[in-house]
């Protein structure tokens, strides 16, 4: 298979998995357990926390393991929906772990604007101090969108709002190992991450939280997690995270590097096979590798048919749990018309990607269109 | 390489079986999964299970299995004459306008986009050819026979389809998608419009629409009751009406025999037998002709009313753009909206929308 579909999932690193392994076999052991290997399997857990930590700036103690990007998500606007201050205001491109949480949470009280973006996908920063109120508990925005790869200017906003003392989150999950992440120069006081996009397993995530009392308990049960979430811990998944975010960190530079020039290589043959193509996004501030294509009269999920009988994975929107394919919503908040919207796939490199597999791509395309 | 076939697949046994036939017989075949219906009744809506079934089936076949998203074009082109028809108090029938502008029109449109020579159904249903007509025809089973649904198909789209199972009976069905290992060998037959499903069909249309109440009249003009609004009742109904026998003979219950949309009032007669049930003319349009024009003769032609009515015999004239039919016997429960279905023998030869009815 010849996969361009990293920004819905990347394969597992190596070494990553060899850890994951190791740990199944060896350290089944209950973290909350007193005896040996408890207090080891404890130590793992903190040495993870330590090295997602350490991959955004953060502090151990501000780092909390979850399910997922998702769940993260999740805690800090049901968090929210128990605060005083119940207005939250957000990005009109978020992610629907954001959108359709603050549509559940509604009969709490709590009140949403949406922050409007120009046709790069770009917030309009210009726009946030008009829709904050005093009763403004929350401001999320995405560092980074997963459909277009544009990235938001999380520390020019934040520094509007700092002054008014209202937190900021940000969900980082298409971010980490793409782009630089610190929680310090982005000034932010929650931020979501999810392992399976920089080459993790899948099935967890980590929320960083400045200071714990900002943040309630979404799974209640056990005291595992600082009493932040309940459950036993996912050891596996947690130190393969652990691993992975230093893993990805490490090689940010050079991913930025490769995926940059995958993405240059790319639009290159695409632009002089296809000057009808249009890209979505903004090309000189989206994240490395990521492409989203309009091909004007075509329809993306005739695309995606005939790429999958030849093996090549690319997407198209987001698709639900059968499969379908809507307009998307974010090309919609860009502006961007239904028919032209659904000729639109998403090309998403990874590190495990080459030139070679690119020109099989554009020869697969040029059959196809 | 062989032909490419795209079967739409419903995550039911019959189209799951249906794919098996093709892959047995050397095509190169793909799945579909339609979604026509968005519902926000999860309760009600079986979609997620029906594709999760339906990739089961294609994993075990080692097919692809894709979606398309069909939800606009039905509202459109079916839920919305459903609408319309059921607000002039007739009896549509939806799943009918579904296979001629849904199934074997958007989703054929789409496959043969994507390469299919042709496209497969798990409809009980048969093709043949004779002399470059293409003919559709019952399904073996005949308790299972669906071809009374696919009336309104012209030419092209008979040409372009494939009824893998049109030839199998519905216990053999089952039995092969068990010995493959299909996991929805046992699931139940879907039953009624596939948008209600199981659900309160009142229920249903009271989303829809706003209720006007009325008298229910008896056949000797006593108001006996009160209907919640026409568009609820059918012709020859019996249970729903509120009102027991017991009106004069304790024994006959009470049966819809009229519905008058002027006066919003809803016409009921005692026992099963009575006369007003029963009508020997009616007239249809919107006619229908398989293969292209109409029959030349009426000999040994019958009718179907509605799905599961027997066969009847019967003569065709045309009116204009209409046509008139009488039946040899007097036909029960003629409801206009519903489809009237003609058949020579096994060959299903086309059909109309019955307008009204008369003696």
């Amino acid at each position: 298979m010849i996969y361009f579909d990293h920004s819905a999932t990347t394969p597992i690193h190596p070494k990553v998995v060899e850890k994951i392994d190791y740990i199944n076999r060896e350290h089944y052991a209950n973290p909350s357990s007193i005896y040996t290997q408890g207090r080891k399997a404890k130590s793992l857990i903190e040495k993870a926390r330590n090295q997602v930590a350490d991959a955004i700036g953060a502090k151990a103690e501000q780092i909390f393991f979850t399910s997922g990007g998702t769940e993260a998500n999740n805690q800090v606007l049901w968090t929210k929906a128990e605060d005083k201050k119940k207005h939250i205001i957000v990005s009109s491109i978020e992610h629907p772990a954001i959108l359709k949480v603050l549509k559940k949470i509604e009969p709490y009280g709590v009140t949403t604007s949406l922050l409007p973006v120009n046709t790069d996908g770009t917030v309009e920063i210009d726009s946030v101090t008009n829709l904050i109120h005093e009763d403004t508990g929350l401001i999320s925005i995405m560092l980074a969108n997963n459909e277009v790869g544009t990235i938001q200017p999380v520390q020019e906003i934040v520094k509007i709002t700092r002054s008014l003392n209202i937190p900021f989150h940000t969900d980082a999950v298409q971010a980490l190992g793409k782009i630089p992440v610190d929680v310090n120069s982005l000034g932010v006081e929650y931020l979501s991450l999810s392992a399976h996009k920089f080459y993790g397993p899948k099935g967890i995530g980590a929320l960083f939280v400045k200071s714990k009392k900002m943040v309630k308990s979404l799974i209640v049960g056990g005291e595992q997690e600082y009493g932040i979430r309940g459950g036993t811990e996912n050891i596996a998944g947690i130190v393969g995270m652990g691993l992975a975010a230093e893993l990805a960190t490490q090689s940010q530079k050079n991913c930025h590097t490769q995926l940059k020039d995958l993405e240059k290589y790319f639009l290159k043959k695409l632009t002089s096979n296809f000057p009808d193509a249009k890209r979505n996004g903004s090309p000189d501030n989206g994240l490395p590798g990521l492409i989203s294509i309009s091909f004007p009269g075509n329809k993306s999920d005739i695309i995606m048919a005939k790429l999958d009988r030849k093996n090549i994975a690319v997407s198209n929107g987001s698709a639900c749990n059968t499969g379908n394919v809507k307009p998307s919503a974010v090309l919609k908040e860009m502006g961007i018309k239904d028919d032209l919207n659904l000729s639109t796939v998403r090309i998403s490199f990874g590190q495990d990607n080459n030139k070679k597999e690119i020109d099989l791509l554009i020869s697969a395309l040029k059959e196809i269109i | 390489m062989s032909d490419t076939i795209i079967i739409g697949m419903s995550g039911g046994v019959d189209s799951a079986v249906a794919a098996s036939v093709l892959v047995e017989n050397g095509y190169n075949v793909e799945a579909i999964f339609m979604k026509n219906w968005d519902d926000e009744d999860e309760e009600f809506c079986t979609a997620a299970q029906d594709y999760k079934d339906a990739l089961q089936v294609c994993e075990t076949l080692d097919i692809p299995l894709r979606s398309i998203d069909l939800t606009d074009e039905y509202w459109d082109k079916v839920f919305k004459i459903f609408l319309e028809e059921c607000e002039i108090g007739r009896t549509p029938n939806p799943d009918i306008i579904c296979n001629k502008e849904i199934k074997f029109r958007a989703f054929l449109d789409y496959s043969l986009e994507l390469g299919a020579k042709k496209i497969a159904t798990g409809h009980y249903a048969q093709i043949e050819t004779h002399d470059n007509i293409f003919q559709l025809l019952r399904g073996k089973d005949s308790n299972k026979d669906q071809s009374y649904f696919l009336y309104r198909l012209d030419q092209y789209q008979v040409s372009k389809s494939i009824f893998p199972i049109g030839d199998l009976n519905k216990e053999y069905v089952r039995k092969k998608a068990n010995d493959l290992g299909f996991l929805n060998h046992n699931k139940k037959d879907s039953t009624g419009i596939c948008f209600i499903g199981e659900r309160n069909y009142r229920n249903f249309l009271k989303k829809y629409f706003d209720t006007q109440p009325g008298d229910i009249v008896s056949d000797k003009g006593d108001v006996i009751g009160q209907h919640e609004g026409l568009m609820y009742y059918t012709y020859g109904q019996r249970q729903g009406l509120g009102i027991g026998g017991g009106f004069g003979n304790q024994e006959a219950p009470w049966y819809v025999s009229d519905k008058i949309i002027s006066e919003n009032r809803l016409t009921v007669v005692q026992g099963h037998e009575h006369p007003a049930l029963y009508h020997s003319f009616l007239t249809a349009s919107n006619i229908n002709w398989i293969s292209g024009s109409p029959p030349t003769n009426n000999n040994n032609m019958t009718a179907k009313i509605r799905y599961r009515s027997k066969d009847t015999p019967c003569i065709i004239t045309k009116q204009s753009n209409n046509i008139l039919v009488k039946f040899t016997t007097p036909q029960f429960a003629v409801a206009p909206g519903q489809s009237i279905v003609f058949y020579n023998n096994d060959i299903c030869i086309g059909g109309g929308i019955i307008e009204s009815r008369s003696n």
